[in-house]
């Protein structure tokens, strides 16, 4: 094992999403004459563009929304595709970093709320895997929660990933030595994983600490219709 | 997965629901097999592509009663089972078994497939949509789009469900340049049965337009994709130009007269003759030229009219002319074919004597024009023609005469030709005995040279022996006779 305090400085590698499938997350939040259709998916980059348009259809088909929502749709997805791509060709720092993944999400009565360690070196990861154990684990019995925490867990880690590159770049503009590229203030993310490899290092256990249990276990409510109906009203007032 | 409803396959009115929660291979199937009437939409578009499961006519009824405990699954989706994975979902869908990416594995699939198959078999009576399928699956929408589509093609799911049809339209999206967009457009037609399995239309996989002039056929996963769409690499994912053959459309369309479809030619002549409008109305699909052309090419049509010039015609030429081993009205002699249908128009008699009085009028002509040997011979056939058919003399006299002679230039020149092609090949293969027999002859000199060479070589090796045993001997000797005078020295 290597001792925690080198400078494990890695190669930098194109960016990419460090999980085993190079999936996006795409989130839509489109209104159009009234009718407010939000939504979050994963999408396959490598899909050809005639994709997005097939499924800007059937979805508007399916949920018989207004055919004006086809264009805002397509336009939606491809913005976030070509984000996606200016990054593809760019270098990313990947450390030893493992970071961890917050969940707080809200699904039809199901709230879900956990908090994880994610090994983002680890390119076989597989958020939707996790999420699926999560859900048959937790019993949870809403099929529409699976997908909502693979997405929450993608979208963190395309937003690590992104800091990864600007960082990279960032490093380069500024010439800083390799260390510089370590101790560099990525994100409050990256902060939390260097404390997390000290706490790895020989003198510290592997087991958690007791006071921290609580953060580390996911959290699983039903809500009632009621409660449903009034954090929804809520939302959409702070959204507005 | 409590609950698992019994599965019926082969929806029909006469095949009993068989209640076997775990096992979905029917132990019977009903004789009648249906197509998806969800489907009505593609049905009615006929589709040749080789089906990989039995075709069939569709139903005239699908049962009108659903009972909610039985779940219709589509004949050709028999081999569906929760556990396994068919070999044509490996086909179709081979993005899960290429093992391209690592998570993308065959247990993926099955995850999908059965949780869609699930999702909508709680609730049978209704049609599950994509977003719906897609909002409960976690992973990445391209690949849940595919096996939806998979399963709703296949019948899997949204069977004779009773809401209305809400069937993407994909044929504007096909219409994009993409290499990937209708991956599922040609096992949807594969699947589907075909109301006119007769005939061999082609109608492309994507696009859904008839193929005109050639179309282009995968045989590894039996699409049919028009020019257009194969030019545009509208082909599914894992497919790529060189899979697909062409396949010439105008030969196929012009062959292709069903059984049926000449039955109904010669019926309509028969009531209607000439009017070749109302007899291609009653064909039915075939323009009036093209029954025209038909009708020319049948190698009995005249038969049906009673025409006998034809055939005598038909029985002259060919003794005169061996080579031409085919009747009068075959469509490689346009000529003829021309003069047997005119003749079949003109009626049997007309046609008699006008060819009887074109005839003689040739020969009369030939015989007084000096002309070749070869002409001189036509002109005797056609004499003989002449006595057997009757005198007469009509308008279309001219004509006849015209073509008459033209048709034997026409036989003549093929006569000589081909005896040309002969006399060459003739000569070819002598030259090349000739030069086969002349190896021969080298062979075997050389043959016998060798074996003197060898007799000499035996000779030779003697000799040496000899003259070495000599040698010796005489070494021998002499030391001896030095030895015998020392001794008689001493």
């Amino acid at each position: 094992m290597k001792p925690p305090a080198s400078a494990s400085w890695k190669a930098p590698l194109k960016f990419r999403m460090p999980t085993a499938e190079n999936l996006v997350p795409i989130r839509l939040d489109i209104e159009v004459d009234g009718q407010r259709y939000k939504d979050s998916f994963t999408w396959n980059p490598y899909d050809p563009d005639s994709e997005v348009v097939m499924f800007a259809k059937r979805t508007v088909k399916d949920l018989k929304l207004a055919p004006g929502f086809i264009p805002q749709i397509v336009q939606s997805i491809q913005s976030q595709l070509a984000d996606f791509r200016s990054y593809e060709g760019q270098d990313m720092y990947a450390g030893d970093k493992i970071v961890p993944i917050k969940l707080d999400l809200r699904v039809n009565h199901t709230v879900i709320r956990d908090q994880f360690l994610w090994d983002l070196n680890n390119f076989e990861s597989d958020p939707e895997e996790f999420s699926r154990t999560l859900c048959k684990d937790l019993g949870i019995e809403d099929p529409e929660v699976g997908p909502a925490i693979a997405f929450a867990i993608r979208e963190q880690l395309y937003e690590i990933a992104i800091q990864n590159v600007t960082s990279a770049r960032e490093n380069r503009i500024n010439k800083k030595g390799r260390r510089g590229a370590e101790h560099f203030p990525l994100s409050k993310a990256g902060g939390a994983a260097l404390d997390l490899m000290k706490l790895f290092n020989f003198r510290s256990s592997v087991v958690r600490k007791r006071k921290e249990w609580d953060y580390y276990k996911p959290i699983l409510d039903l809500l009632s219709n009621e409660d449903v109906d009034a954090l929804e009203a809520k939302e959409e007032r702070s959204g507005r | 997965m409590a609950g698992k409803s019994p599965v019926k396959k082969a929806a029909s009115s006469d095949s009993t629901p068989i209640p076997n929660p775990n096992q979905f291979k029917p132990p019977q199937i009903s004789t009648k097999f249906t197509s998806p009437a969800v489907k009505s939409e593609i049905s009615s578009i006929p589709t040749p592509t080789p089906v990989p499961t039995p075709t069939s006519r569709p139903p005239p009824s699908q049962p009108s009663s659903i009972d909610a405990d039985i779940i219709h699954v589509p004949s050709h989706s028999r081999w569906f089972s929760w556990e396994k994975i068919d070999s044509c979902e490996v086909r179709f869908l081979p993005e899960f078994f290429d093992g391209r990416s690592p998570s993308k594995g065959p247990n993926l699939y099955i995850y999908y497939r059965n949780s869609i198959i699930k999702l909508f078999r709680e609730n049978p009576s209704r049609k599950i949509s994509f977003t719906d399928a897609r909002r409960a699956l976690v992973g990445d929408v391209g690949s849940i789009r595919r096996v939806f589509d998979f399963l709703d093609v296949w019948g899997l799911i949204n069977f004779s469900a009773s809401s209305a049809p809400s069937k993407p339209t994909k044929d504007t999206a096909n219409n994009n340049k993409s290499a990937d967009a209708p991956s599922l457009e040609s096992p949807s037609f594969a699947a589907t049965t075909s109301k006119n399995s007769s005939t061999s239309r082609r109608f492309c996989g994507a696009c859904k337009s008839l193929c005109t002039i050639a179309c282009f056929v995968c045989d590894k996963y039996d699409s049919t994709l028009c020019a257009r769409c194969y030019v545009r690499g509208n082909f599914r994912v894992g497919l790529s130009n060189a899979d697909f053959r062409r396949v010439e459309i105008s030969d196929e369309a012009k062959a292709d007269w069903s059984e049926k479809e000449t039955l109904l030619l010669l019926e309509a002549l028969m009531h209607y003759g000439d009017d070749w409008k109302k007899v291609a109305q009653h064909v039915g699909g075939r323009t009036d030229k093209d029954c025209v052309a038909r009708f020319i090419k049948l190698p009995f049509g005249e038969e049906f009219l009673g025409d006998p010039y034809s055939k005598e015609t038909e029985s002259v030429f060919e003794t005169n002319k061996r080579m031409h081993l085919t009747p009068l009205a075959d469509a490689s002699n346009p000529i003829m074919a021309q003069a047997a249908f005119l003749s079949a128009l003109a009626g049997a008699e007309a046609a008699e004597a006008a060819a009887r009085a074109a005839v003689t009028t040739l020969s009369e002509v030939h015989d007084t024009t000096a002309s070749k040997g070869g002409r001189g011979s036509l002109a005797r056939n056609m004499r003989r023609e002449a006595d057997i058919s009757s005198n007469g003399d009509t308008n279309l006299n001219a004509p006849g005469r015209t073509y008459v002679d033209v048709n034997s230039l026409l036989e003549k020149e093929e006569g000589d030709i081909e005896r040309a092609i002969i006399g060459i090949t003739e000569v070819q293969m002598k030259e090349i005995q000739d030069k086969l027999v002349h190896f021969e002859e080298v062979d075997l000199q050389m043959e016998k040279e060798r074996q003197q060479l060898e007799v000499m070589k035996n000779l030779l090796f003697i000799d040496q022996l000899n003259l070495s045993f000599r040698r010796s001997y005489a070494l021998e000797s002499e030391e001896q006779g030095v030895d015998n005078v020392k001794a008689d020295v001493f």
